[in-house]
């Protein structure tokens, strides 16, 4: 009976022993959620997963959904803290003398390259269909040279303003430029910030690879469109100070948009509504679902900066002096409370910015959970940079046509037939881009390419152009990390 | 029933009646001494056998079914010292031994369980602190964490939350972690119990809730490398053992409790009224224009009342609401359990039921807990013995959320609404026009959101032991903890207006599974060799899943569940797991109980590492030296002096579940299809954290028991811990897990514990123990320090974790009432820059912490007053500083600004009043400005627990057929002694934090005042 037992108990023992002993149980525990990236790589389930992260990451940043927005007009004079509100508070009391706030976010686009990069480089040709590896790798391409634009537009001086600031000579250094993917951990090595010339010469060759994959592209404007290339190239040509290219790709992004300017007061009033307009200026925006991506936008999207939830960054009364009545884009301005969806706060104070106690609506979380869709770029400022570019490349009659275009659909009241000076012309076209292009992410970078003093709402400075300020910090963080990050000057080493 | 010491190992044998013919059986009377009164509850041991029997009502016991031979008896209780005599059984005869034991402490024949094998305080090498059922007996606590608190030499434990069933930060010897910060692992009746898929609506909780404190026997605390090494990769953050009761063989034994009591907030912060907030802003409004102080409050009364709007109740005035006694409530706990504990020679059963509710005071919070448990033991046969314990429990926790700046968490509420605000309007409703909107008025959170967490959790174990011969026992195990919890959120469309209301759902679900066959050897040779040891095998499989629902929209507000939502909008779910395999082995001698050694080594495998570093080897030896049986030595007054010496290594394991691998992970959707991207780069090499420890100590015990306890003093060396080295954030990737960096903690822990009087009737004993630590970074990735400028976070070689650098405080401005500080070379500044103007100035680490406590008693009157503290640790605590100091946001002020600067030559503390903390020329934001002023001292020193109980002598309880009739009352957390001006000075972010130097609006610690009956019959 016992050496019964025991030989249960050997048994037994055995078997736990055999578990344990086992490397294999050890071994054989898979993550959920998570595949290795040599999975993703070589199936198409899995590129297109990639993909869809590239346009996801964009509208889960602050960088791209609230700051690439906002943040260009709190930190001049477009907006400006409603009282008790604290929301970019920091943007609108920055000045020129001290101080490190700014409009930087060096990693967020770093992140949305990395998807690009393993896009355009770690797929092989055949995991998909041609017409669908070619359609992802110029939409990569163009999504790689937006968030480099975004990001040399920030950190360096625009081409030709080498020479602005007070503390440097002639200070060109632009951004890392990192074209190639990590696939491993050799593969994140240190690189040193590359010209100013340099980033745009990466983002034009991009453009123009992605313009050569353009024909796999299709016109659905919540993905890269052919239209939006070119768009882009206008804008990039124009902070460039290429006149004629960036007239040639405006130009072009008109004519391959299938929508027109809006000039009716309901249409334009309501272009950014998605219950009604529903962005039909877009040539490239963000579809964003509050119900499944990311649950919205909690507390810091757009429209809780701006109309809804906090009321804090509320339009100025310098902005709103800059319409003449009957402007049909003075339908974005409407009575902060009223137009409050969703009330973090109670709407006191909004007076003490502009009389007419008005919030701006672009952004008012029209699809619900005070989320809105992204447009990151619209076809009024195809016309815009028509006018200027046209006009600076010696084609004035053009310019001042094309500014005419816009002003007469927004029933903007007469435009002058010629100006006094270019001065002049650029005080018109700066006041038309903050008219039409108010808390989209313009005011900022446009005075800083033009080379502007940023003023408060009164008119006095609040950074010159040649402070050191004009420029954000790469900070500590980024330079413990990776010591060939030189430090923009002025900040400290 | 003090002192049974049952473990799941080693228990009570009763012989099968097969082997009756060769046995005898020892009976007999144990009394005490001095009074010759009879003893119940004494424990009686045979050592040879790991064998015994408790006393009954009446002093008896037997041991039947004795093979013939010759034992070592011991006889222990609780207040006396142990009695050892040596018997000898014949067989088939019964021999009688009195016993008359003298009082004193039990001292160093306490038996306590040290992993897989139970032991003697005087037999242990290594450093192990013990906690009987008697140190806690009226202590109404939920939770066991909260028991070890105070109780045992260096285990610092911190509440994390007053919420009742909150979670707490258990911290043995010291942090040795920066990313792998983890708990102690916890081993209940040897089940080892996961702290995975906690519920989030509870904000704060822990799987220990499941346990009812009645139901546990006693606590053992694995302080060094050398007693907790047999537990191998979990055991770098210490190793704590719970081991609940088990039955006596005999009548059955019936006890039942019941109590009640009120819970309110231990410490409160004083807030200024209306008509001082308006007196404030008028000072601050003349300040900032120019006017007079008298238009300056006309003005500002003026704005007050179009901000917030009229009180309701008083029309044309300001309301005045004290939002902190709105928020903070008084709540009821109740409590009921009743146990039985029986049986025969063969069975024996310890059965016990337990209700709980518990209300915290924030509105809404509650802690409600329906336990049983069945711990069986059968004696199969003169070989086989088998145990199954049972703990079901059924809990639910309604949380409040907490720990940060919210403007929808009650606790934060409490500072952010002004007096001026009012939760409701005169007819009713709620007012629309609190700090931040009606969807966040504090009456809002209260009446149309719920957030509770339902946890159901079965805690249990097998065991088969077979006995193959007088030296060699096989001990197999099967424990499981299976833990669903689900976690509801519902917010009424008033509360969520974006959503239209909504109701959340999650199922979380931990499937934690451990496994063990031991064999357990014991031999002596000639007499003096004493040779024993185990060698095992373990497997332990955590498996975590959680599936997520979530639906927007209620028409109206009849119901709360998801059916009645217009539109789904969550669904998600994931499952991870872990799984670990092991071999161990330990080994000791001892020469006729004077020389000891022990060796210990556990070899680990872990799934979350690679093939390369998957399997790791956790070697200690300790040694221990009873100078006191030496014969030089000759102090008569020394009982026992015995030397212990330890070190080892031990892992640490806590670490993402993937961590070593290159991964992308499903993250991000766009126009409704979901994404993957990289998530980490592969690591192959990374492996385990390794904690290497010294330990030295010293047991003793004096003048005949009446005095004993231990000094230790040791190191720590986490080493290859793991850091995340960062990467150029332009590849994309923020860091890379490498086994980088090394921490080191030092200390000296003291213990002592006393009968300081014993007379007829009258007993006074105390006890004491202290830790004193240092915690230090040896080396960091690089040798570069992280983050070395900032305030809180900073991690510095040579610099404990939790440093705190600020810039100095200088006071106010006697000319102008302007807030100022120092620069770094000691001058006058307005505007102190963190990088030059800190200083080192102090941390988080407590360096002095435990507790004290006396027991008086008088006949059946007990008297027990136990005091825990807390020295060195200092905080900054966010919330209030931010918003509680200045009125930028028109929140919560503190009457810290009544004494503020008003006329030039005024020498005060708080400067003069402002609108905003940007208000003083020239000035650095006097609101977030952080100095020395900042940094508040959160050492404490608690009246942790008081209770009185009287026991109805037994001449009239047995009129009514009762053994004992028990009344209490006790309190916890009843006055508390610091320089702590918040809330709260118990400072743990997290139950993992490792600075210990922030706090964020945390649920404050609570005081509790109970009463209870107890009867046993």
């Amino acid at each position: 009976m016992n050496k019964l037992k025991i030989l249960l108990l050997v048994i037994a023992g055995g078997f736990f022993l055999s578990l344990t002993a086992c490397n294999d149980i050890l071994e054989n525990v898979e993550p959920a959620t998570s595949v290795s990236g040599e999975t993703v790589l070589t199936s198409p389930e899995g590129v297109r997963a990639l993909r869809v992260s590239m346009y996801a990451k964009m509208h889960e940043n602050f960088a791209y959904r609230t700051e690439y927005f906002v943040a260009p007009s709190a930190f001049t004079d477009e907006t400006r803290n409603r009282p008790g509100s604290t929301r970019y508070q920091n943007l609108t009391v920055a000045v020129g003398t001290s101080g490190t706030s700014h409009i930087a976010s060096w990693g967020a686009h770093y992140n949305i390259i990395q998807d690009a990069n393993l896009l355009i480089g770690a797929v092989e040709a055949g995991v998909l269909p041609d017409g669908e590896f070619n359609r992802f790798r110029a939409e990569a391409l163009t999504i790689r040279a937006f968030a480099l634009h975004n990001l040399v537009k920030v950190y360096g001086y625009d081409p030709g303003n080498f020479d602005m600031g007070d503390l440097s000579g002639n200070w060109d250094a632009g951004v890392v430029i990192r074209n190639e993917p990590v696939i491993d951990v050799a593969d994140a090595d240190l690189r040193a910030r590359s010209t100013v010339n340099e980033v745009y010469a990466q983002i034009f060759a991009d453009l123009d690879q992605a313009r050569s994959l353009s024909n796999s592209l299709g016109t659905n404007n919540s993905y890269v469109t052919p239209a939006f290339i070119d768009g882009l190239a206008a804008r990039a040509h124009l902070y460039a100070g290429n006149w004629a290219n960036a007239a040639q790709f405006a130009q072009s992004a008109i004519d391959m948009f299938a929508g027109s300017l809006q000039s009716t007061a309901g249409g334009v009033a309501n272009m950014f509504d998605e219950a009604i307009g529903n962005h039909p200026e877009a040539l490239f925006k963000l579809v964003v679902n509050p119900n499944t991506e990311g649950g919205g936008f909690n507390n810091d999207g757009p429209a809780t900066y701006t109309s809804d939830g906090f009321l804090a960054q509320l339009p100025t009364q310098f902005l709103i002096d800059k319409y003449e009545d009957g402007d049909h884009r003075l339908g974005w301005y409407r009575n902060c409370a009223t137009a409050q969806r969703v009330a973090l706060n109670q709407p006191t104070g909004c007076a003490d910015v502009n009389t007419g106690e008005f919030s701006i609506v672009k952004f008012n979380g029209g699809k619900g959970q005070t989320v809105d869709d992204l447009p990151f770029m619209r076809l009024a400022e195809m016309y815009l940079i028509l006018a200027e570019a046209q006009y600076k490349a010696g084609n004035q009659g053009g310019g001042i046509a094309a500014l005419e275009t816009l002003r007469i659909a927004r029933n903007a009241g007469a435009t002058p037939a010629s100006f006094a000076n270019l001065t002049a012309f650029e005080d018109f076209i700066l006041d038309e881009r903050m008219r039409e292009l108010a808390v989209e992410g313009h005011r900022f970078f446009d005075l800083k390419r033009l080379k502007r003093d940023i003023r408060n709402p009164n008119g006095t400075i609040k950074m010159f152009s040649g402070s050191y300020r004009i420029l954000p910090q790469i900070g500590v963080g980024l330079r413990n990390v990776n010591p060939q990050l030189v430090e923009n000057p002025g900040y400290a080493d | 029933m003090y002192q049974k010491l049952l473990t799941i190992l080693l228990m009570v044998f009763f012989s099968s009646q097969i082997a009756l013919a060769q046995s005898g059986s020892i009976v007999g009377q144990v009394t005490d001494a001095d009074s010759g009164e009879t003893l119940p509850g004494a424990t009686i041991m045979l050592t040879q056998l790991d064998r015994g029997a408790a006393t009954d009502v009446d002093g008896n016991y037997v041991i039947q079914n004795v093979p013939a031979g010759t034992y070592n008896l011991t006889a222990s209780f609780v207040g006396f010292r142990t009695f050892r005599q040596t018997v000898e059984v014949v067989a088939g005869q019964r021999t009688t031994l009195n016993i008359a034991m003298q009082t004193g402490a039990i001292g160093l024949d306490e038996v306590i369980v040290s992993g897989y094998a139970v032991t003697t305080k005087r037999e242990t090498t290594g450093s192990i602190a013990s906690i009987r059922a008697s140190d806690f007996l009226d202590v109404p606590l939920q939770n066991t964490e909260a028991l070890l608190q105070g109780r045992a030499a260096g285990v610092n434990v911190t509440a994390d939350s007053g919420n009742p069933g909150a979670g707490f930060r258990v911290n043995i010897r010291g942090n040795g972690s920066v990313n792998a910060a983890s708990q102690p692992l916890y081993i209940v009746d040897g089940v080892q119990i996961s702290f995975d898929g906690l519920s989030t609506q509870a904000a704060s909780t822990s799987p220990l809730n499941a346990l009812n404190p009645n139901d546990i026997e006693s606590i053992e605390v694995l302080k060094d490398a050398s007693s907790a090494a047999i537990y191998g990769a979990q055991a770098a953050a210490g190793v704590v053992i719970i081991t609940t009761k088990r039955g006596q063989a005999g009548r059955t034994q019936i006890t039942a409790r019941a109590e009640t009591g009120v819970r309110s907030l231990a410490r409160n912060v004083e807030y200024i009224t209306s008509e001082q907030y308006v007196q404030y802003l008028g000072e601050g409004f003349a300040y900032v224009t120019g006017q007079s102080v008298e238009a300056g409050v006309a003005n500002r009364r003026t704005f007050l009342t179009n901000f917030f709007g009229e009180d309701p109740f008083n029309p044309g005035q300001l309301a005045n609401t004290n939002w902190q006694d709105f928020i903070f409530n008084e709540g009821v706990t109740q409590r009921y359990n009743i146990s039985m504990s029986g049986g025969n020679q063969t069975t024996t059963f310890f059965l016990s039921g337990g209700y709980e509710d518990t209300e915290g005071t924030a509105f809404n919070t509650d802690f409600t807990r329906l336990n049983v448990r069945s711990n069986l033991d059968h004696q199969i046969s003169d070989r086989f013995r088998t145990s199954l314990n049972v703990n079901l429990s059924r809990s639910s926790q309604f949380g409040v959320c907490q720990n940060g700046n919210f403007i929808n968490c009650p606790i934060s509420q409490a500072m952010f609404e002004a007096p001026m605000s009012f939760p409701y309007n005169e007819d009713g409703s709620y007012n629309r026009f609190t700090r931040f909107g009606l969807a966040n008025n504090p009456a809002v959170q209260m009446e149309e959101v719920d957030r509770v967490a339902n946890v159901t959790q079965i805690i249990s174990n097998m065991n088969l032991i077979y006995r193959a011969n007088d030296w060699l026992t096989f001990n197999g195990l099967v424990g499981a903890d299976y833990r669903n919890t689900d976690d509801e959120q519902f917010r009424s469309a008033i509360a969520a207006p974006a959503q239209g209301g909504y109701a959340f759902y999650a199922a979380r679900q931990v499937q934690n599974f451990n496994t063990n066959l031991v064999a357990n050897l014991r031999q002596t040779f000639g007499g003096v060799h004493n040779v024993s040891g185990l060698l095992g095998t373990e497997y332990r499989r955590n498996y975590v899943e959680t599936r997520l629902v979530q639906g927007n929209g209620f028409s109206g507000p009849f119901f709360k569940v998801l059916a009645a939502t217009a539109e789904p909008v969550t669904a998600g779910g994931t499952f991870t797991e872990w799984r670990l395999g092991s071999y161990f082995a330990n080994a000791k001698y001892n020469y006729d109980e004077k020389y000891f050694l022990n060796v210990v080594a556990r070899y680990d495998g872990h799934s979350r590492f690679g093939n390369e570093t998957r399997w790791g080897f956790f070697p200690s030896v300790s040694g221990a030296w009873r100078i006191s049986e030496e014969n030089f030595f000759d102090v008569s007054f020394v009982d026992e002096l015995k030397l212990r010496v330890g070190y080892g290594t031990t892992g640490n394991s806590s670490i993402g579940n993937f961590a070593s691998r290159g991964l992308y992970s499903a993250l991000g959707s766009y126009q409704g299809q979901s994404g993957l991207r990289p998530a980490q780069l592969a690591n192959v090499n990374l492996g385990w954290e390794e904690a290497v420890e010294i330990n030295i100590g010293l047991d003793y015990e004096l003048l005949e028991g009446r005095i004993f306890g231990a000094i230790d003093v040791f190191r720590k060396d986490n080493k290859e811990l793991l850091f995340g080295r960062p990467l150029p954030s332009d590849s994309g990737f923020g860091s890379i897990t490498e086994n980088i960096g090394s921490v080191r903690n030092e200390g000296i822990e003291f213990e002592i514990s006393t009968v300081n009087v014993n007379t007829s009737g009258f007993t006074w004993s105390s006890r004491f123990n202290v830790a004193f630590m240092s915690n230090e970074i040896l080396s960091l990735p690089e040798d570069t320090d992280i983050r070395e400028n900032d305030a809180l976070t900073s991690l510095r070689i040579g610099q404990p974790i939790g440093l705190i650098q600020v810039p100095r405080w200088a006071g106010v401005n006697p000319a102008d009432g302007r807030p100022m500080w120092y620069d770094g070379d000691g001058n006058i500044t307005f505007n102190p820059v963190q990088d030059g103007d800190a200083i080192e100035y102090k941390d988080g680490v407590a360096n002095a912490f435990g507790g004290f406590g006396n027991t008086l008693s008088y006949k059946g009157l007990t008297l027990d007053a136990f005091f825990q503290f807390s020295f060195g640790q200092w905080a900054f605590a966010g919330t209030d500083y931010y918003f509680t100091r200045t009125p930028d946001f028109l929140m919560n002020l503190t009457t810290e600004v009544e004494g503020r600067w008003r006329q030039p030559g005024d020498i005060t503390s708080y400067p003069r009043a402002i609108l905003g903390g940007t208000n003083y020329p020239e000035t650095a934001n006097y609101r977030v400005q952080q100095s020395t002023q900042s940094i508040n001292n959160a050492s404490y020193i608690r009246l942790k627990n008081v209770s009185l109980s009287y026991s109805i002598p037994a001449r009239w309880s047995e009129q009514f057929g009762l053994s004992n009739v028990r009344v209490y009352a006790s309190a916890i957390n009843l006055i508390t002694w610091t320089a702590w001006p918040w809330y709260d000075p118990e400072v743990a972010f997290n139950p993992t934090d490792i600075y210990n130097n922030f706090t964020a609006a945390s649920y404050p610690t609570e005081r509790q005042v109970n009463a209870g009956i107890e009867i046993r019959f």
